[in-house]
């Protein structure tokens, strides 16, 4: 039975690193490989991490499981080892985690420069936001400087408004205020791993650039109330030309003036 | 350091002056009691109660995750809160269940039953003392928590039956400021803000009197490193609380003023939190300056010290279990304070990590995130050294040490994911996710409470005189390792497939449709988990009436409290204790000479055998 | 798609009835709430008897519970299904095979678990399918049928898929809010402002169609995709087409199912509401009143509610022709100050007088925000000052200056707005104002946010880039 309990601890640790290695395969893994620049970056760092824990994993959960292996296979008499420790395996255990760990740090201090350090944003979005995106309960409402102006952070006439819908460029950095009406929200891309609370009586600007022209899901990741599940939205990310056919198209619609509509309808 | 010679005049605890000798009516025994056994006592069925409602409210979380939109079995049918909905739960419900389960868990069960239930028990048995430095504030750390517990009550319904406090157990604001933003952010949020205020004030007594005892109080010979990893703990979680408590305290009633309005017919209230101009739920509109990532600040830097309030002690703990459990000594005992030390140190100084994505200044977030890395080392320090305590030790495997060895093991789990979470770029994607909800159940059920379930098997006997039944107790554990695991292990996954916390519908997003069966399994091991714990209160209640009786020392342990009486009487000790030594002196020369593997701290050394310095 | 529903409906109408049974789903009993008028009247004229069936039967057997839909064909909702007639049938002692083949214009669905015989001997029995092929149109039969189908009998397969899909969606996206009936009612309406939409008036505030005309389609969709700005209505934009179009359907059969209840209680309340029948009893005997009541639900209340599903019928139907659809004449007036100032002259007229309830600069408090109204139902005076919308909710005026438009921002919506009013509120209807004097008023809401006094936004919004970060 004491043998029993030495595999036990020993097992657990085998399926937790099976079902982890089998996970990407089943879909237990990101919803996609990062489609932004950014996102390259965060989940380099993310596997470099992954790495010196599946490490230590392994190693802590192993030397863990051989301890009770020794001590279930220990004959009831034999004595046990009297020590009070060592001081230099603690001296090593404390200066190569600490030399790990200061690794770590080091390694990510660019790229959260660059996420968040408003100096090191790209040079052509640092002050040409796209789009003000403005959360509320329960919604994202878009709005966007009228064709060919500037966005200001108070609504301008000409504005062109949207909800729960996006239209960035691709393949250019691009950058978006982020602001709320009400409580705090936050702007969570998952397949370009952007995430930014918007914290009310703030307007925080927020880039990336985005590989790939398609469709990127956006929701809410900050507790925002009962509808808080219910903040569905996207981004289009299209060439900069598509997005200013879409913003032509917006103007049209919003200046509709329901003469327009008979006619259309009349030619169909 | 040096062998103290403890003085060896008998002390004299004069027990007439204070208590003891007149008799005791049933309340001022059991009920109003002022000895920190009872206290203990008290706190420990309190928060074992608790900690089945606390599940009960998480599996009501995962059965809506399992089976959204559902008829909630109990719920939606005897309560019959949603019958013309079909039983079919609310989203504000919802956010309600999520809630209250974290704040029962944490603040009626978690920080209770540690610093409550075992600091009480524990440390004037193993220092030596009689009681309490302060045994009426004692009491009133207990019955603090009974306001706490009414008013946690009355905030399920004050709102409503179906809108309790739903704005998450941090409750930012402007959510849980302005009375119109949710449906639980009318009275249910003040009830509750007072409850929170209320379990502060509990804690804060307690507080005090730990310190108070453990400098004060100590028998002869007792030195501060002779203390058990336990009273270091119990010493370092006082010290921590005492400091950050009154941070939470101040916002909580700068929360509650900013509410004064919405509480008493008055226009007069505070905006410490709320910007001008926001309306929501039509409203008028704020006025005033506030700023919502004051709250934050504020609350996180209680919560995170919080943090380790509510792990700490389990540390303490299983570091004494484990020596005695593998009858060797604690391997670096001196480490071993320093790291909880250095762990209490820089507690204060990471609470930033939970506001990476908030929008906070950047070099801040720079520096919060070498603080919190750095955080990571003294944890890995303390199980560098249980490895080496139960390395090549004597195992015992019974449910105590199982426990305690589930510890180590779930902790090592629970301290590398958070390695994700320190490193700002990745924890910007991780932020909100489930990924965080399974570090912090990793540490939290995963260590914390393995190390209470281990706790009390240990302690059981020295509280009661009876011991637990060993093979219901490894069931017990069999089915919560593994019904843990099934939990909170996907929730990993879950988080890196980017799954947001707090979503009473995640499968609205398509990209999280096929999490479903994945939630499903977790769900039924959620139901294994929390049914296996009716074993635990068997066990428990049953053993206090049927158990096998247990001398003073059944473990053959080295602490103070096992010369003390099974259960001690009234100021403990029989005979007053003299600590000649440290606690972990198992397997020493010294013990084999009295023919046995381990040497109460009160046994005096034989005359004229040398003794040899004590390395630590 | 289109097409293949008229047609369907053009089938089924025959039918008068079918009944929907709704597998599957998951919330268990929900039930659809009688209102509290129903729940006013006595008790017989609720529950009806031996003779004649009372307003809760009626509506039931027309409607059924959520378990338990019925298509009620006169109505005018897309139920769903394909219609189909039999091509051959063959049956042994265990196992009914059938082919079925297409109406014109339809297609077969690709999955299909039920069918409903619409003529022949076997009309309106419905049989679950255990196997089924698209392609061919061959089905096997959960089991024989009593009356065998012959070649040429119509049916429908799927019978009420649309309805009962928007049902599953609404129990998920709608009802905690608007109630499982519709009633505007679920559990979390209480905490709203406004209340959520109760449908059962039939009455929908934000629509597209003339003053006397019933909600479209086409208005629900836009609600349910852009939301409603300025209230807990959020924007629905990324669910599929056919998830919307089922949940609009859902909307309108309950919205059907709320108005037809009502118009059922108004035939009856007048003398057997409980007031009602207290009042008579000063000088009636009670179980005379009940031998009355009686008789009238036998002789005449059946075909009472035949007719008024007729007229529901047509009411509905009649809101999604062109007919209904207001049509603004003259294309709107180019924007500029003169036109903002016309329409600040207008807004301020006696004659639209505006300003009473928005207030003489749109901020929404005109003098009529701070009267006591009186509650015209019950001619008794509201609590609260302000206006009072038809469900008996305080409805403020909308502030202007806010440049939120609950019904949509675009000219043609604020256009509508003002021709038709905002049905159910105190907005009322300007349709008698020249189209052109509307459009200047449109012109000047549309100011209201940037600008209180005509004329100054011009040289504003010429670089609006000075004004930047």
């Amino acid at each position: 039975m004491k043998k029993f309990w030495a595999l036990f601890f020993w097992f657990w640790p085998l399926v937790a690193i099976l079902v982890c290695a089998v996970a990407p395969s089943r879909g237990w893994w990101f919803p996609s490989a990062p489609l932004s620049t950014l996102g390259h970056q965060i989940d380099g760092l993310f596997y470099l991490i992954l790495i010196i824990v599946t490490v230590t994993f392994v190693g802590t959960q192993a030397a863990l499981g051989y301890a009770l292996w020794k001590g279930a296979t220990k004959g009831s008499t034999q004595k046990a080892w009297f020590s009070h420790g060592s001081h230099k395996l603690e001296i090593i255990w404390t200066i190569v985690p600490a030399f790990i760990l200061v690794f770590i740090s080091l390694t990510q201090l660019d790229v959260l420069a660059e996420i968040r350090v408003i100096s090191k944003f790209p040079d052509s979005v640092r002050n040409a936001p796209v789009a003000e995106v403005m959360a509320r309960q329960f919604e994202w409402r878009i709005r966007y400087p009228k064709p060919g102006q500037q966005l200001m952070n108070v609504p301008q006439p000409g504005d062109l408004y949207f909800v729960n819908e996006v239209h960035v460029p691709a393949a250019i950095p691009t950058m978006i205020n982020l602001r709320t009406q009400d409580v705090q929200h936050a702007f969570f891309v998952p397949r370009l791993r952007v995430k930014q609370d918007a914290v009310p009586g703030l307007i925080i600007p927020v880039w990336f650039e985005i590989e790939k022209a398609g469709e990127y899901e956006l929701l809410c990741a900050e507790l925002c109330g009962w509808g808080h599940y219910k903040m569905k939205a996207r981004i289009i990310a299209d060439s900069p030309k598509g997005v200013s056919e879409y913003l032509t198209r917006l103007e049209q619609e919003q200046n509709e003036d329901g003469v327009a509509e008979v006619d259309a309808s009349k030619e169909q | 350091m040096a062998t103290i010679t403890p003085a060896l005049e008998t002390h004299d605890h004069s027990h007439a002056d204070g208590h003891g000798h007149h008799e005791q009516t049933f309340i001022q025994k059991y009920v109003f009691s002022t000895d920190h056994k009872v206290i203990g006592i008290q706190f420990l069925i309190t928060t074992v109660l608790m900690l089945m409602v606390g599940g009960a409210l998480a599996l009501a979380v995962r059965w809506q995750l399992a089976f959204p939109w559902e008829s909630m079995p109990v719920i939606g049918k005897v309560f019959g809160l949603f019958h013309g909905e079909g039983g079919q739960i609310s989203p504000e419900f919802y956010t309600m269940l999520f809630t209250m389960h974290a704040s029962v868990m944490i603040f009626l069960v978690i920080i209770p039953i540690l610093a409550g239930a075992f600091g009480n028990f524990l440390i004037p048995l193993q220092i030596g003392a009689d009681d309490m430095a302060f045994p009426v504030l004692n009491m009133l750390s207990y019955w603090f928590m009974w306001p706490a517990m009414f008013c946690f009550a009355v905030s399920f319904v004050a709102s409503g039956p179906t809108a309790g406090p739903g704005n998450g157990w941090t409750s930012y604001p402007v959510l849980s400021d302005l009375a119109t933003a949710s449906p639980s952010s009318g009275a249910a949020q003040t009830w509750w803000l007072f409850g929170l205020t209320l379990v502060g004030v509990s804690s804060m007594m307690g507080s005090v009197n730990y310190m108070t005892t453990i400098i004060n109080m100590r028998a002869p010979g007792m030195t501060l490193f002779r203390m058990p990893l336990t009273i270091w703990s119990m010493f370092i979680t006082a010290i921590l609380q005492s400091f950050a408590l009154p941070v939470l305290t101040a916002a909580g009633f700068m929360l509650v003023f900013d509410r004064l309005s919405q509480l008493l017919p008055t226009t007069i209230h505070s905006v410490f939190f709320v910007p001008a101009g926001i309306i929501v739920n039509n409203a008028a509109p704020t006025v005033g300056g506030g700023q919502p990532l004051l709250w934050q600040h504020l609350f996180w830097f209680y919560s995170h010290p919080a943090v380790y309030i509510m792990l700490l002690p389990a540390m303490g703990m299983v570091s004494d279990m484990l020596a005695c459990m593998s009858r060797k000594p604690v391997f670096g005992y001196k480490p071993m304070v320093y790291s909880m030390a250095a762990i209490a140190g820089l507690g204060f100084i990471v609470w930033g990590h939970h506001m990476f994505t908030s929008g906070m200044n950047p070099a801040l977030g720079m520096t919060f995130m070498t603080s919190t890395m750095m955080i990571a080392l003294p944890s890995a320090i303390k199980v560098f050294n249980w490895i080496g305590t139960i390395w090549d030790g004597n195992i015992q495997f019974n449910a105590v040490f199982l426990n305690c060895a589930a510890f180590v093991a779930l902790f090592i789990v629970g301290g590398l994911s958070g390695i994700f979470m320190a490193a700002v770029p990745v924890d910007i994607y991780f932020h909100d996710t489930y990924f965080i909800v399974a570090h912090f159940h990793y540490v939290l059920f995963g260590a914390t409470l393995f190390g209470v379930f281990a706790g009390i098997q240990f302690w059981f006997p020295k509280m009661f005189g009876r011991l637990m039944n060993d093979k219901v107790a490894k069931v017990h554990f069999v089915l919560t390792f593994i019904g843990m695991n099934g939990t909170f292990f996907p929730m990993h996954l879950l988080g890196i497939a980017g799954m947001p916390r707090r979503y009473a519908d995640p499968y609205l997003h398509g990209y999280l449709e096929h999490l479903l069966p994945m939630n499903q399994f977790m769900t039924i091991s959620a139901i294994i988990m929390g049914f296996a714990q009716f074993l635990l209160l068997g066990n428990f209640f049953l053993s206090i009436f049927y158990g096998k009786k247990a001398g003073r020392n059944p473990w053959n342990a080295n602490g103070l409290e096992w010369s003390a009486p099974s259960p001690p009487g009234h100021g403990n000790f029989d005979v007053p204790p003299v600590c000649y030594r440290g606690p972990y002196e198992y397997s020493s020369p010294e013990a084999e000479a009295l023919g046995q593997d381990f040497i109460l701290q009160t046994t005096a050394p034989p005359a004229g055998v040398k003794r040899t310095a004590v390395h630590h | 798609m289109e097409t293949s529903i008229k047609i369907t409906l053009k089938n089924q109408v025959l039918l008068g009835l079918l009944a929907l049974s709704v597998s599957g789903c998951s919330d268990g009993d929900s039930s659809f709430a009688y209102s509290q008028r129903t729940q006013s009247l006595i008790k017989e004229a609720q529950n009806g008897s031996e003779g004649g069936p009372g307003v809760k039967q009626t509506l039931d057997t027309r409607f059924g519970n959520p378990q338990q839909l019925k298509a009620w064909m006169k109505l005018p909702v897309e139920w769903g299904g394909s219609a189909a007639s039999v091509e051959s049938f063959a049956a042994s002692d265990t196992e009914a095979r059938i082919k079925f083949v297409a109406q014109e214009g339809v297609t077969l669905p690709a999955v299909a678990s039920s069918v409903q015989f619409v003529t022949g001997e076997g009309a309106g029995q419905s049989i679950a399918l255990t196997a089924w092929d698209e392609k061919t149109g061959e089905a096997v039969l959960a089991g024989v049928p009593d009356k065998t189908p012959v070649s040429g009998d119509l049916c429908v397969i799927d019978g009420g898929s649309t309805l009962k899909s928007g049902r599953v969606l609404y129990m998920r996206h709608c009802s905690h809010c608007h109630g499982a009936a519709g009633d505007g009612n679920g559990p979390t309406a209480q905490y709203m402002i406004p209340k959520p939409r109760d449908y059962r008036h039939g009455v929908f505030k934000f629509t597209s169609t003339n003053d006397q005309s019933k909600v479209s389609r086409n208005d629900l969709l836009r609600v349910l995709k852009y939301g409603i700005p300025g209230t807990y209505m959020p924007s629905f934009l990324l669910m599929k087409e056919d998830e919307l179009h089922a949940i609009v359907e859902y909307v309108r059969f309950l919205s059907m199912r709320g108005e037809y209840e009502r118009r059922l209680v108004n035939e009856l309340a007048s003398d057997y509401s409980e007031t009602a029948v207290s009042d008579r009893l000063a000088s009636e005997k009670a179980s005379d009143i009940v031998e009355e009541l009686q008789s009238f639900l036998k002789d005449e209340f059946p075909a009472t509610a035949e007719t008024l599903g007729d007229d529901l019928a047509e009411i509905w139907t009649s809101a999604d022709t062109e007919d209904a659809k207001i049509l603004p004449t003259v294309a709107r007036v180019e924007d500029s100050a003169e036109s903002r100032q016309r329409g600040r002259e207008l807004y301020l007229s006696k004659t639209l007088n505006c300003a009473d309830c928005h207030g003489i600069d749109g901020a929404g408090n005109g003098p009529q925000t701070v009267a006591f109204e009186k509650n015209p139902v019950t001619n008794e005076l509201y609590p609260e000052a302000g206006l009072h919308d038809v469900w008996d909710n305080p409805n403020q005026p909308r502030n202007l200056q806010r440049g939120i438009f609950r019904g949509g921002r675009r000219p043609i919506d604020l256009f509508c707005r003002i021709h038709a009013g905002i049905k159910g509120s105190r907005m009322p209807s300007f349709k008698n104002t020249p189209h052109e004097d509307i459009w200047h008023i449109v012109n000047y809401l549309l100011s209201l946010q940037f600008e209180s006094d005509p004329g100054t936004i011009a040289a504003k919004s010429v670089a609006p880039s000075e004004t930047g970060e």
